[in-house]
């Protein structure tokens, strides 16, 4: 003891030397740290970077522990040890200061991912294994480093991560495209769940779902699409946002198949077209005053109706002709009323014009009906945006059967557009819009045009 | 008794969403769906050879591939069989033939034997022509539902041949006929369904630049000329003296060239002599090409029919002359006489022109030569025309629409 006591004495500036550089670098610390993190609180304060706040907390201990350690190095560095023993204990503490450094990275990384993360539905289920990800990274890094201090060998451990990367890049180099392209859509938010889309592909619906590879949508017809995530960022996509107002019930589209019906009643005059047109039944007059329009649907504008052109071309009645032309079934609200009209026409002119001369041979006119058949289609429209999109897929069948076939054969009064335009999403005005439209005035694919660009001026 | 269940078409019906649409394809499997626990059998006398038998050829795969079990079988008999059956035919046509009794006699005791022979598994019996016409005497036996498909034009029918058939013909649950024209007043319901095209077979499809130009030097044509085409078998009733005729009317003021294309038909003794005629007063006129193509050249045909400038059907009588259809199919403007079907394909002055004699084809031939626009705007019309109402999935539309009409009586049927 009294040895230890008499070497202390002799020697107590190699022991005050060390302690008093510990003491100093842990002052100069504390000092720094205060003077450093007033500096940082005033730029978090101008910043609007979040971030700012997070760097600070999580610093802030750490940074004394570092001049801690920076005090115990120097003090070793300048204490009178055995130059074997300063060697060890500076990688001690080199080591320690490391793992601190790592710790600080590792935490700061965390509160900065679930900061960012959460916010972005793609990556809210995916926080922990980014996290864990972050993690072994530094981990790997760290140990790296700490082997290159202690001196060990490096060069094979690199080595071998750098395969085991490789291989796992090949393994996934179908989907790294995919996490990346799906990283960018999530990160640009220029699409969400719940918005509706329209790829220059055809595919459209609602988003039910983003994640790291694919984009699921919900189509009209109901069915799930899924497209990869790199399908989605290199092709065009029309965003369409939220859905509008729902409708108190969908609109179920329906479409109509016609099948001609020979009823082996020919006219060979006009005395007998009128004699045949009063016997006729709705579904005769309607296929006559409809058929031009659905078989010559490209014409604009197209020859009203059968009669029209057969005692223009035929008979060569072309008065009789214009004026069964001028005959807009639009003005009738029934079949019947229709029928009335037409052979009041042609009783007339009858009678001012007894000249009632034969159709040439092989011209007669047949009388045919249509006999329809109805089927439901698996589009449904919940509200105008749906509606919109179905109408322009749908075939010219379906706008037939909702528009022509709802108002005469089927007598709803009006066409089954505004009635569920009006019924059941309240909209009146666009309602009536539609229902004034003649239909008999456009092509088929016009008459599509025109309600699309109707509904989509009221809806934008 | 076989079954030709075997048969491959080389189009698969998705194969067609590009040209008619995808809803329409949808359309037809919705319809397909409500066909799908029936079974509907074909009847006809031949797999080979005949318009009958090509329809079939293309149309029941894709009905198949539409989840409809529809199959083909057909009827045997002997030469002397098919010679009265060949007279019928001629009969329904209108053409005066000498049928005894004992004609309908064999033709009855075939059918007999046929009936015996022939399994008749369809929940629908779809009996095409009039050879097998008289197999729905076994309707009394068996039931179902039985359907007659008459491809001939009977529009001015032999009177004693059509009463031999009309007793057969009401038996049945249905009649289809191509034309408003070909029917009759029956008691039984009468459907209209036209014949069709497929625009993916050889004769339709699109071709390159360099097939059709070296279809045109194989016939050694001019490029560089206008051209009016007839594509037609060397028959009377095709006219190919009065197309002859009407072309040099026309050639009086406008450089063009003529091609009459066909073939003859070995069961017609006449067509040689009416190729003869028309090579014969072609000769001497080096823009008149009288071209006899073998039969199965489709591609040729198809090639000529895109060079060509404007196309004429002057036919006197014609069934429903799909040749008129192929013309409009390739936006070609069409010249046509208003016989048969080929009023229900060109419109007059809105899908073709219509014209009754020499001097009509030679004015409307005229008006297209020189009016380069209307003649595009026809073409395009009638393209237009065609995809709506002569294509192939036209045609299976209507037919499956028709078996679904024999379970439903009303005008307006939900499914």
């Amino acid at each position: 003891m009294t040895e230890l006591i008499q070497w202390l004495f002799n020697n107590w500036l190699l022991i005050v030397i060390p302690v008093l550089t510990f003491l100093t670098a842990y002052i100069v610390g504390i000092w720094l740290r205060r003077k450093s993190f007033d500096a940082f609180n005033r730029w978090s304060l101008k910043s609007k970077w979040f971030g700012t706040q997070l760097v600070i907390e999580t610093f802030r201990n750490p940074f004394l522990h570092w001049f801690i350690l920076l005090g115990l190095y120097l003090a070793v560095y300048v204490s009178v040890l055995d130059p074997e023993y300063k060697l060890i204990a500076g990688r001690i503490v080199s080591t320690l200061f490391l793992i601190s450094i790592m710790l600080a990275i590792i935490t700061l990384c965390e509160k900065l991912i679930k900061f960012y993360l959460t916010k972005r539905e793609l990556f809210r289920a995916q926080i922990p294994l980014m996290v864990n990800i972050v993690r072994v990274t530094v981990i790997i890094v760290g140990l790296l480093i700490i082997l290159d201090i202690w001196g060990m060998p490096t060069t094979p451990l690199i080595l071998l991560l750098a395969a085991a990367l490789l291989v796992a890049v090949f393994a996934l180099r179908d989907t790294l495209p995919n996490l990346f392209y799906g990283a960018n859509i999530a990160w640009s938010e220029q699409i969400k769940k719940g918005d509706f889309i329209e790829t220059e592909t055809g595919e459209s619906g609602y988003i039910t779902a983003l994640n790291w590879r694919n984009t699921e949508i919900k189509t009209l017809e109901g069915s799930l699409t899924i497209i990869p995530n790199t399908v989605l960022a290199r092709t065009r996509v029309i965003n369409y946002g939220h859905p509008l107002k729902k409708a108190s019930s969908p609109f179920h589209f329906y479409t109509r198949l016609t099948s001609k019906q020979l009823t082996g009643l020919k006219a060979n005059n006009l005395q007998e077209l009128a004699e045949l047109l009063k016997g006729a039944s709705e579904s005769i007059i309607y296929y006559h005053t409809h058929n031009f329009l659905e078989e010559h649907n490209y014409l604009t504008p197209e020859p009203a109706n059968d009669f029209a052109l057969w005692v223009s071309d035929s008979l060569g009645h072309e008065i009789l002709g214009e004026r069964l032309a001028s005959i807009d079934a639009f003005d009738y609200p029934s079949l019947d009323a229709l029928k009335m009209r037409l052979i009041g026409v042609i009783t007339d002119y009858m009678a001012h014009n007894p000249d009632d001369r034969r159709a040439p041979s092989g011209e007669a006119f047949h009388f045919i009906r249509s006999k329809i058949v109805i089927l439901p289609t698996s589009y449904i429209a919940h509200d105008l945006r749906e509606f919109i999109e179905v109408m322009k897929k749908i075939t010219i069948d379906s706008i037939f059967y909702h528009i022509f076939e709802a108002r005469l054969r089927l007598k709803k009064g009006s066409n089954d557009f505004s009635a569920w335009i009006e019924d059941c999403l309240g909209d009146k005005d666009l309602a009536n819009k539609i229902a004034h439209l003649d239909p008999y005035t456009y092509t088929l694919e016009g008459l599509r045009s025109n309600i699309i660009e109707i509904v989509e001026k009221h809806t934008l | 008794m076989e079954e030709n269940n075997n048969k491959q078409s080389k189009s698969k019906i998705q194969d067609y969403e590009p040209i008619v649409g995808r809803s329409y394809i949808e359309e037809l499997r919705m319809l397909g769906d409500n066909l799908n626990n029936k079974v509907i059998q074909n009847i006809n006398s031949t797999y080979v050879g005949g318009g009958v038998a090509e329809i079939l050829d293309h149309l029941v795969p894709l009905v198949n591939q539409l989840g409809v079990d529809m199959r083909w079988d057909v009827i045997h008999g002997n030469n002397e069989f098919f010679t009265i059956t060949k007279k019928i035919h001629n009969a329904i046509h209108g053409v005066q033939e000498n049928i005894t009794s004992d004609d309908f006699d064999l033709f009855m005791e075939t059918t007999r034997q046929n009936a015996r022979n022939l399994k008749l598994y369809g929940d629908i019996i779809f009996v095409h022509d009039p050879q097998p016409i008289a197999l729905v005497d076994q309707k009394e036996r068996i039931g179902r539902k039985w359907a007659w498909r008459c491809h001939i034009d009977a529009s001015s029918p032999d009177e004693t041949v059509w009463n031999f058939l009309h007793r057969f013909i009401i038996h049945y649950d249905a009649a289809v006929f191509s034309a408003p024209n070909f029917a009759r007043q029956l008691t039984i319901p009468q459907f209209l369904i036209s014949p069709s095209i497929d625009p993916l077979s050889d004769k339709n499809k699109e071709l390159s630049a360099e097939i059709i130009h070296s279809v045109l030097s194989r016939y050694k044509l001019n490029q560089d000329k206008p051209m009016i085409l007839q594509v037609s078998r060397f028959d009377r009733l095709k006219d190919p003296v009065g197309v002859i005729a009407a072309f040099e009317m026309v050639r009086k003021n406008i450089d063009c060239q003529l091609v009459l294309a066909g073939g003859t038909a070995t069961d017609d003794p006449e067509s040689e002599e009416v190729l003869k005629e028309a090579q014969d007063r072609a000769s001497g006129n080096s823009d008149i090409h009288v071209l006899l193509i073998p039969p199965g050249s489709d591609i040729e045909i198809n090639a000529l029919q895109r060079a060509a400038t404007v196309i004429l059907q002057k036919s006197i009588k014609e069934g429903f002359g799909l040749t008129v259809s192929e013309a409009l199919w390739k936006k070609k403007p069409v010249v046509a006489t208003g016989v048969g079907g080929i009023t229900l394909q060109v419109k007059h002055k809105f899908t073709g022109l219509l014209c009754h004699s020499i001097e009509g084809a030679a004015y409307s031939l005229r008006q297209l030569l020189t009016n380069k626009e209307y003649a595009n705007w026809l073409g395009q019309n009638g393209h237009q025309h065609v995809k709506q109402n002569f294509l192939i999935t036209r045609h299976v539309k209507d037919y499956l629409l028709l078996f679904l009409s024999l379970y439903y009586p009303d005008d307006v049927i939900y499914l």
